[in-house]
């Protein structure tokens, strides 16, 4: 039985072994302990002995070589014939066209190489070969098929004489640069057929060490685990940092508190959970530009009507089926905002509701709204209360309050100087106190 | 094959069936380098290796000396110790393969190696790392009344370790019941030894005012009876003993280490393997005194090798290790040590 | 209940193991009739004996390896090794084979072994005295590693970590043997993993080890003083660590300070701070600061050593800065 001659493991750290030389050549009887080959490892160079005595047959490595450590690159056989049968450990491995050619020298004669035809390329499928082993072959004889860039080429030999060794088959990726056949002046004596995979390293001759065959055995480079996208963070970044300690963050997204509004009024950074009270009770966000700011002062127009136009109007519509006093005074309001339509909340008796003003619309079109609507304008109703006027500063929206008693309305608008204009101001002031004057004027 | 116990008589050995044992461990020994040496160059094994091959009747003639209570330490080349004191190829060449049912369960490799029910107490990657770890076993035999003894295995490169002096001292001092057994197969790694060690290393130990022994490492019956002499002695409290073995070994350093002329001649190689071969010898010893013939010599080298090929080929096969075992065995009492 | 030293502390349960397991023994450097430096052990040799109680040569490797070689035949060597620095000369011994034995062996081999041994400055012994080095193996997976912090925990890790089958390494501060704390008169033991809160706080967790919960103590009293409750704790044992304890701690206090006698870097007090931050992120509200001895070999001038260690006036100005969210190390 043959024995198998293995490139051997030798280095502290070693996937494959340079062979160097072969001290000797296939047929040749060996002795156990004579020096087979040499192998080239960690920077050292090694010469391997002969494991048992026969015959150097069936070699797959040739000179000049790396080879994965454990591969089987000859056999040492009884007789100089060869073993007759593969070389079991090498990969993809042929053996010759006949049993007398050995894999380890190939042929003399001129390299075909996997020309690089495609934009960007650095492989090319063989399809198929259009001549065989031993075939005459001309300059401008195709001599294969190589698929590119989605496209099937004919490529022609390029050179004249007899094919001597074809080192790819049909179906393989051959890195372009890599010599896959091998044409020779005279007819070849023992022609050679082999995979890409297992000439790859062959050819002394390959162009750049890149184009050997043998990135296949790599494991692929992990790929980089990439985070999916985040959605934006909820809070606005007044640009740049919040500096804010982890867990007051975390209490802020889970009350759907917005730290940038710390910053916005003014609030040194870093902030931290003894912040949250501060945030928890500063007004909702325009009226803090303004409460904070202090540049732009707040609004506070007061008008005076005579309050029973008003009581007679409401009076009017109860029996017209307009029962609902709170829908009549956002009616009345919102006639005052731009378009003459919005939401308009209107804060009576301790409790506030949130009407839909339509455009156009008649008074009855006036409907509540869901209580989360955030309204354009607030109609403070404190009529029948002891407050006579009031001054409470800017809120979220624009307010209108309506206080007094007996024969005196005051009519207060109060908001942000960024809320409303000077003039946008007065208007929706003159207009709201105008219709709470003469309501019936409304309906014209 | 089930490898026969080593519970045996300390006596030394007087009958064939003895004799034969002791062939047929140094045999074993061979084997299992040759398969293991085969394994790492064909890139099956893991790791890195030292071949014990040529030093077999030191590892046979003293742990044959030894029973099952006796303890050893063992070295980064411990395959040999590991073979003679009882170990099975299986499991032997499970842990070389780091697959699961290994002597360490995988988790030791060829440098730790050891079947610890037959009192082997690791081999250890630490030159002259486990001088400690033996003299402390005899200080708790001594302590405690027990009548084992521990050995010692270290080599020429760790008589430069300057534990060993320590130990040594504490040794004398206490007479602990341990036998350093220094195998000088010549070379510290890539160096020869009279490039590293100054004067006589039988002279150190002797300093301390242990009784100190030089044997032919290559001749098994001359190793075994010397150690069977000084166990008995030991067990007595008449400890410590030191003995420098002269042996030889055929390969490199570690198995990649093969192109040597640059310390070692092949010449010189050659002639140990050729006139002091310690399984050949004593092979042709054993056909001189008529307990086996050459026949019956070879019937046990090829059943040896089966074995051998044969517990290969398992452990070729055999799993490796789930990866939940990473963290068992950190701690003991704690099954995992991260969960 | 009766008060003791550390050192009588130790001595005690020492004893009490001897007499409870005869396979308990002392090994070390004067450790029997001198009783160690310290006089930690005075009295044992003469209740157990030379051969219980046996004096070394000056051989820190030799008798650290023969400890791990009777540990690994059935022995359960107590090994004194007088200071903590002396641990360099023992690392191959201590972590190469008795803390890799168990995993090498796959579990068949095991090293139940003390090394008794101390760390802590101040002691104005210089850089070679007064190390403390318990970060070092704390590291190397396989040994447990025990840190008393006062007379009761001396005695209660020293008797669990003599019946623990690994090894492990205890360290006194050999500044506090001669402090009392009260200490039962009957047995106890403390079990491994198991941190101490030693006063509850809800401001800010003070994670202290060895004496440093001592200073940590002081600082909480004088922060009590000042409005800020501190919480102490002392996690007793660094390997196994009894990170839930101080991780619902912080939880509570959103803040915490780990103080340790090891230097700062790459030491325990980052691996702390690294495991809460890790494990407790939302709810801190102020970094996790590391406060441990200064990255300096330790001085042999008084002038200068008091420099290198973390004390009550350093934790309690640190803390301040915490609670009052004083922007820390922030950029």
């Amino acid at each position: 039985m043959p024995l198998d001659v293995i490139m051997p493991a030798l280095g502290m750290a070693q996937d494959s072994g340079h062979l160097v030389a072969w001290h000797k050549s296939p047929g040749d009887e060996v002795a156990e302990g004579d020096v087979l080959f040499e192998v080239e490892t960690d920077k050292a160079t090694m010469e391997v002995e002969a494991q048992g005595a026969g015959y150097l047959t069936d070699v797959t490595a040739a000179e000049g070589t790396d080879v994965p450590v454990g591969q089987v690159i000859a056999k040492i056989s009884d007789s100089p014939e060869g073993s007759g049968e593969a070389p079991a450990a090498a990969p993809a491995a042929e053996p010759a066209a006949d049993a007398g050619g050995d894999g380890g020298d190939l042929p003399e004669g001129k390299d075909v190489i996997m020309p690089t035809l495609g934009m960007a390329q650095d492989a090319g499928q063989l399809v198929a070969w259009h001549k065989d082993l031993g075939d005459e072959v001309g300059e401008e004889d195709v001599l294969f098929e190589v698929e590119t860039d989605k496209s099937v080429v004919e490529v022609p030999a390029g050179v004249s004489g007899y094919i001597a060794a074809l080192l790819a088959e049909p179906g393989e990726d051959v890195p372009t640069g890599q010599t896959i056949a091998i044409v020779s002046a005279e007819k070849p004596e023992n022609p050679v057929r082999r995979s890409a995979a297992a000439a790859a390293p062959a050819p002394a001759k390959a162009p750049e060490p890149e184009a050997k065959a043998e990135p296949e055995k790599k494991a692929p480079a992990p790929q980089q685990a990439k985070a999916p996208p985040k959605s934006p963070a909820p809070q606005a970044d007044p640009g740049g940092k919040i500096l804010a300690s982890p867990k007051v963050r975390r209490l802020a997204m889970e009350e759907g508190l917005d730290l940038s509004r710390l910053v916005k009024a003014g609030y040194p950074q870093p902030y931290h959970v003894s912040d949250l009270e501060t945030l928890r009770s500063l007004p909702a966000d325009a009226a803090t530009e303004a409460a904070a700011g202090g540049a732009a002062p707040a609004r506070h127009l007061v008008a005076e009507i005579d309050p029973s136009a008003l009581e007679d109007f409401v009076a009017w519509a109860g029996e017209a089926g307009l029962s609902d006093p709170g829908a009549l005074l956002a009616g009345l309001a919102a006639a005052g905002l731009p378009g003459a339509s919005g939401a308009v909340a209107v804060e009576a008796h301790g409790a506030t509701r949130v009407f839909t003003v339509p455009a156009g619309g008649a008074l009855g079109a006036t409907e509540e709204a869901e209580a989360e609507t955030s309204p354009d304008l607030l109609v403070r109703d404190l009529r029948g209360s002891p407050l006579t006027a009031v001054s409470l500063g800017p809120e979220a929206q624009p307010v209108l309050t309506l206080a007094g008693k007996g024969g005196t309305l005051s009519v207060t608008l109060e908001c942000a100087a960024s809320q409303l204009t000077a003039s946008e101001a007065v208007d929706l002031l003159t207009a709201f106190a105008g219709r709470l004057d003469e309501p019936l004027r409304h309906l014209l | 094959m089930a490898q026969s116990k080593t519970t045996k008589t300390t006596k030394t050995k007087t009958n064939s069936e003895d004799y034969l044992r002791m062939y047929r461990q140094m045999v074993r020994i061979r084997a299992f380098e040759d398969q293991a040496n085969q394994l790492y160059l064909s890139a099956k094994m893991p790791g890195l290796t030292h071949m014990y091959s040529g030093q077999e009747a030191v590892a046979v003639g003293i742990c044959e000396a030894l029973n099952d209570d006796d303890r050893i330490t063992s070295t980064h080349r411990g395959h040999g110790h590991c073979v003679a004191k009882g170990a099975e190829f299986k499991e032997m060449f499970c842990e070389l393969l780091g697959k699961a049912e290994g002597y360490c369960r995988g988790k030791g490799g060829s440098m730790h190696i050891a079947d610890q029910s037959h009192g082997n107490l690791g081999a250890n990657a630490i030159v002259g790392g486990s001088m400690g770890i033996a003299t402390g076993s005899a200080l708790r035999a001594k302590l405690q009344g027990s009548k084992d003894v521990s050995v010692c295995f270290f080599g020429d490169g760790a008589t430069a370790q300057g534990l060993w002096y320590e130990v040594m001292n504490m040794a004398a001092l206490w007479k602990l019941p341990v036998i350093y057994a220094c195998e000088n197969n010549g070379y510290s790694e890539y160096t020869r030894t009279d490039e590293i060690a100054a004067g006589s290393i039988l002279d150190r130990a002797k300093a301390f005012g242990i009784e100190s022994f030089e044997v032919d490492g290559q001749d098994v019956l001359a190793v075994n009876e010397l150690s069977a002499k000084l166990v008995e002695r030991a067990r007595k409290g008449e400890g410590p003993f030191f003995i420098e073995l002269k042996t030889y070994r055929y390969h490199g350093h570690h198995v990649g280490d093969i192109n040597r002329d640059y310390y070692r001649s092949k010449d010189e190689e050659a002639e140990w393997k050729k006139v002091r071969d310690p399984i050949t010898n004593f092979g042709k010893w054993l056909e001189s005194e008529g307990i086996a013939s050459a026949d019956e010599l070879v019937a046990i080298n090829d059943e040896v090798a089966a074995d051998a090929e044969a517990a290969v080929k398992y452990a070729l096969d055999a799993p490796y290790p789930p990866g939940e075992e990473v963290d068992m065995h950190v701690y003991k009492g704690i099954e995992h040590a991260l969960a | 209940m009766r008060e003791i030293t550390l050192s009588k502390a130790v001595n005690e349960a020492l004893a009490e193991e001897m007499r409870r397991d005869e396979t308990v023994f002392i090994l070390g450097e004067d450790v029997a009739e001198a009783g160690t430096p310290f006089k930690v052990l005075s009295g044992l040799v003469e209740e157990f004996g030379t051969d219980r109680v046996l004096d070394t040569p000056i051989s820190e490797p030799g008798f650290v390896g023969i400890g791990v070689g009777a540990a690994l035949t059935g022995a359960r060597p107590v090994v004194d090794l007088m200071f903590g620095d002396f641990l360099f000369l023992v690392m191959d011994q201590l972590c190469n084979q008795a803390a890799k034995a168990y995993y090498m062996s796959g579990g068949k081999l095991n090293v139940p072994m003390v090394l008794r041994t101390n760390l802590g400055a101040t002691r104005r012994s210089a850089a070679q005295h007064s190390q403390s080095l318990h970060a070092l193996v704390a590291h190397i997976p396989g040994l447990k590693v025990a840190m008393p912090s006062s007379a009761y925990e001396a005695k209660g890790l020293m008797k669990t970590a003599i019946r623990d089958d690994n090894p492990v390494v205890i360290f006194e501060d050999k500044l506090m043997y001669q402090d009392k704390a009260p200490v039962p008169e009957e047995e106890y033991l403390i079990p491994f993993g198991e941190a101490n809160v030693k006063r509850e706080g809800s401001d800010i967790t003070l994670i202290g080890t060895s004496s440093m919960v001592q200073v940590a103590e002081k600082a909480a009293e004088i922060l009590a003083g000042e409005g800020i409750s501190a919480e102490v704790i002392d996690p007793r044992t660094i390997v196994p660590l009894d990170e839930k304890t101080l991780i619902e701690s912080v939880k509570k206090t959103s803040r915490a300070i780990v103080i340790d006698e090891g230097h700062q870097s790459y030491g325990i007090t980052g691996e702390i701070a690294s495991r809460l931050n890790e494990k407790a992120f939302y709810h801190l509200d102020a970094p996790v600061l590391r406060m441990g001895a200064m990255d300096v070999p330790v001085p042999f001038s008084p002038a200068l050593e008091d420099l290198t260690v973390p004390t009550p006036e350093r934790v309690v100005e640190a803390a301040r800065k915490l609670v009052s969210g004083e922007l820390i190390h922030a950029a």
